[in-house]
């Protein structure tokens, strides 16, 4: 699934009958602003429900520490039975996200995925990813491998791109 | 105390007395008043060139020919010739008197432009601390280039652009850069500024600020470019790095499924569009989100701020580009951004815009602001002069009346203040001059608004063309009697019979002489009408 055209179908679903995706993403919002996940926010772009935009602060103790990482989140029209589509917009040096920005992620996978999860679930465990590398699937294989034999040099030089590209 | 303001009694009191300190150049600045420029040569005799403007010392008078081909340098002279009657002042000038040649002698000309390049007759600046002169030659504009290799939409293109930096003295060109399919904003040097020996370029095309660096041997070097990224060396930082992650794979093949995709590899093929914020985006929307975090304490007020100011607006911030860039110092850059419509179209009034303070060492935004920004307008009321900076090496640069350092320009900016129905309006008005064009003022001492007063829709400071009314301006004396000085009047003595053709003057002054061009011309290709300021 090629991610990197974000800007080519920005689709605008009518607004006066609100679809039933419509309505659970708006559900979602009102619930994820109750009870915000720690180091993370995000909300709707514009006016158009199905884009979000979301914010993540690399956590405290990490090499992502200091970071502020933007990331694009498309749900599809039949959300929730498809997972949300989430793309890193800030560069990051993460075995599980790719040189485009494609996150990988667990839950997002559309075998993995199931309707009963939320997109505060999908924020909470986007977060964890920073605490958490997950090494054995990864998306860019040299890091992971840094990941697991050098975990310092692995750690200096995320911090480094966080630096450089995430402040 | 009764004073005498005659240039004789003047003398007398500068040698008995000392100014209050601090004051010394003010006073030697009013004997400007005793000196004016009160006697005009009109429809002088003179090359057909486009005389662009006198530089900052006074050394030099840089014109171009009318076919954009050729630099034409003078070097401005005082008028000289003997008279042979009694009582010459009374006499009017010989005729040899009056010619151009009497008051400037030619230096050389150099031919700038090539078979497609034409001078760009709109821009010139100039490193006073070297004399070294940045002139530019380009090719004509495309307007609906495609965007191609990165190149935002709906920016024309230019196929070549050619800096050419010579040594005025003797018209060496010493460098060149040039820019392909490329659009910088050359006309009153808006997409350049030159800060010392810094210079900023503004790819409005690839969304990028070069700077440079004039060398005093006389060549340009590259510092770095801002916009895809901040330091200078995160291109080549994340092509290192993105080799030594494919040379692990190398080494350890066997226990990884092998994957191509390298995070941040987007290099080896230009030809796709980078997934990733520009450099400059990712600090400016950091900026606004910890500005959001840290203003709204309690958390629910939080979120819903950050979703109303951030969330909401994300793309158009994302969507803003670069439009003009000035320096307020070494390391800090006034950026505006706007639309992409707004970058080029003339009136760039009706757009909205913002402006960010970004230091290019730490790479951090220092500020963002609103075009109706009453913080900003509050800072640029009080502290004008850190936006004007002028070159360090001459003194007489900092006596550029502004409404921070003369009260009657304080006094005329809080009037129309005043006078104005909406605030906001009023502010987006005073700040549309931001950043301002790099050395577009003339530091004439006769548009000192401590010494003169003139109506500012006819003449200023400001370098740019007006349009000519067969009035003549006047100069009236700032402090008491409040007299009339001297006039200039552009165009012919007897004035134009033919009003229906438009007439434009624009106004060289000398910057410490009193000497002053001023050219009038019809929208037609006619010859302009020159006339020499000057005083007898």
């Amino acid at each position: 699934m090629n991610s990197g055209s974000l800007s080519g179908g920005r689709s605008w679903p009518s607004r006066t009958s609100l679809t039933s995706s419509g309505k659970r993403i708006q559900k979602e919002m009102a619930e994820l602003n109750t009870d915000p996940p720690a180091d993370c926010s995000a909300g709707p772009k514009g006016d158009n429900l199905y884009h979000w935009v979301a914010t993540l602060f690399g956590p405290q103790g990490t090499p992502y520490e200091g970071g502020i990482y933007f990331l694009d989140i498309t749900f599809p029209t039949n959300y929730p039975y498809k997972p949300p589509k989430v793309v890193f917009k800030t560069r990051i040096y993460h075995c599980n996200v790719d040189s485009s920005g494609n996150v990988g992620l667990d839950i997002l996978d559309e075998n993995s995925w199931s309707p009963a999860l939320t997109i505060s679930k999908v924020l909470h465990d986007l977060r964890s990813i920073f605490t958490n590398p997950n090494p054995y699937k990864p998306r860019v294989p040299g890091i992971a491998h840094l990941f697991l034999v050098d975990r310092v040099k692995h750690n200096a030089l995320a911090a480094e791109w966080t630096q450089r590209f995430a402040k | 105390m009764f004073r005498r303001h005659n240039i004789t009694a003047r003398i007398f009191e500068r040698q008995i007395r000392t100014p209050s300190p601090g004051t010394s150049v003010h006073c030697a600045r009013r004997f400007y008043e005793n000196i004016v420029p009160g006697s005009t040569i009109y429809d002088v005799e003179c090359p057909d060139h486009s005389f662009r403007k006198f530089t900052e010392d006074g050394k030099y008078l840089i014109s171009f020919s009318r076919d954009h081909q050729d630099l034409i340098v003078y070097r401005p002279t005082w008028l000289s010739f003997s008279c042979k009657q009694e009582d010459c002042d009374s006499q009017d000038l010989p005729v040899k008197a009056k010619k151009f040649e009497s008051f400037f002698t030619r230096l050389y000309s150099v031919p700038l432009a090539s078979a497609s390049e034409l001078i760009c007759k709109d821009f010139f600046l100039y490193a006073e601390t070297n004399q070294f002169g940045l002139f530019a030659t380009s090719t004509a504009q495309i307007y609906d280039a495609p965007a191609t290799g990165g190149a935002i939409q709906g920016v024309p293109s230019i196929e070549k652009i050619t800096f050419h930096l010579l040594r005025l003295e003797d018209g060496v060109v010493l460098d060149e850069r040039v820019f392909r399919n490329d659009y910088i904003n050359l006309a009153h040097s808006m997409g350049v500024f030159l800060f010392d020996d810094l210079l900023a370029i503004v790819s409005l095309r690839y969304q990028r600020i070069h700077i440079l660096q004039i060398r005093d041997s006389g060549s340009l070097v590259d510092l770095r470019a801002i916009g895809e990224f901040c330091r200078e060396d995160d291109e080549l930082f994340l092509n290192s790095s993105a080799q030594t992650i494919s040379s692990v794979d190398k080494r350890a093949p066997e226990h990884m499924p092998m994957n191509n995709a390298v995070n941040g590899l987007h290099l080896e093929q230009p030809a796709q569009e980078n997934p990733f914020l520009t450099g400059i985006k990712q600090r400016l929307l950091s900026f606004i989100v910890r500005g959001i975090q840290s203003e709204e304490k309690d958390e629910a007020m939080r979120i819903q701020s950050l979703k109303k100011k951030f969330y909401f607006h994300f793309q158009d911030y994302v969507d803003l580009i670069i439009w003009k860039v000035q320096f307020l110092d070494r390391h800090h850059l006034l950026i505006k951004f706007g639309s992409v419509d707004g970058a080029v179209s003339r009136n760039t009034d009706s757009h909205p815009a913002f402006f960010a303070v970004y230091n290019m060492e730490s790479t951090e935004i220092i500020a963002f602001y609103q075009m109706s920004s009453d913080e900003l307008y509050s800072l640029f009321e009080q502290f004008c002069d850190h936006f004007h900076v002028p070159s360090k090496s001459s003194l007489h640069m900092n006596f550029i009346s502004s409404h921070s350092n003369n009260i009657h320009a304080l006094e005329q900016l809080r009037s129309s203040k005043n006078k104005a129905t909406s605030f906001s309006l009023f502010i987006k008005k005073v700040l549309v001059s931001l950043p301002f064009n790099c050395q577009s003022q003339s530091p004439s001492p006769y548009f000192d608004q401590s010494l003169f007063r003139f109506d500012e829709k006819l003449i200023s400071a400001v370098d740019r063309h007006r349009q000519s009314t067969d009035h003549p301006i006047k100069f009236i004396l700032r402090r008491p009697p409040h007299t009339l000085k001297f006039k200039i009047k552009p165009g012919p003595e007897a004035g134009v019979t033919d009003c229906r053709t438009k007439r434009i003057s624009s106004f060289l002054f000398h910057p410490t002489l009193p000497l002053a061009l001023s050219i009038q011309q019809t929208l037609f290709l006619q010859p302009a009408v020159v006339n020499i300021h000057f005083r007898r």
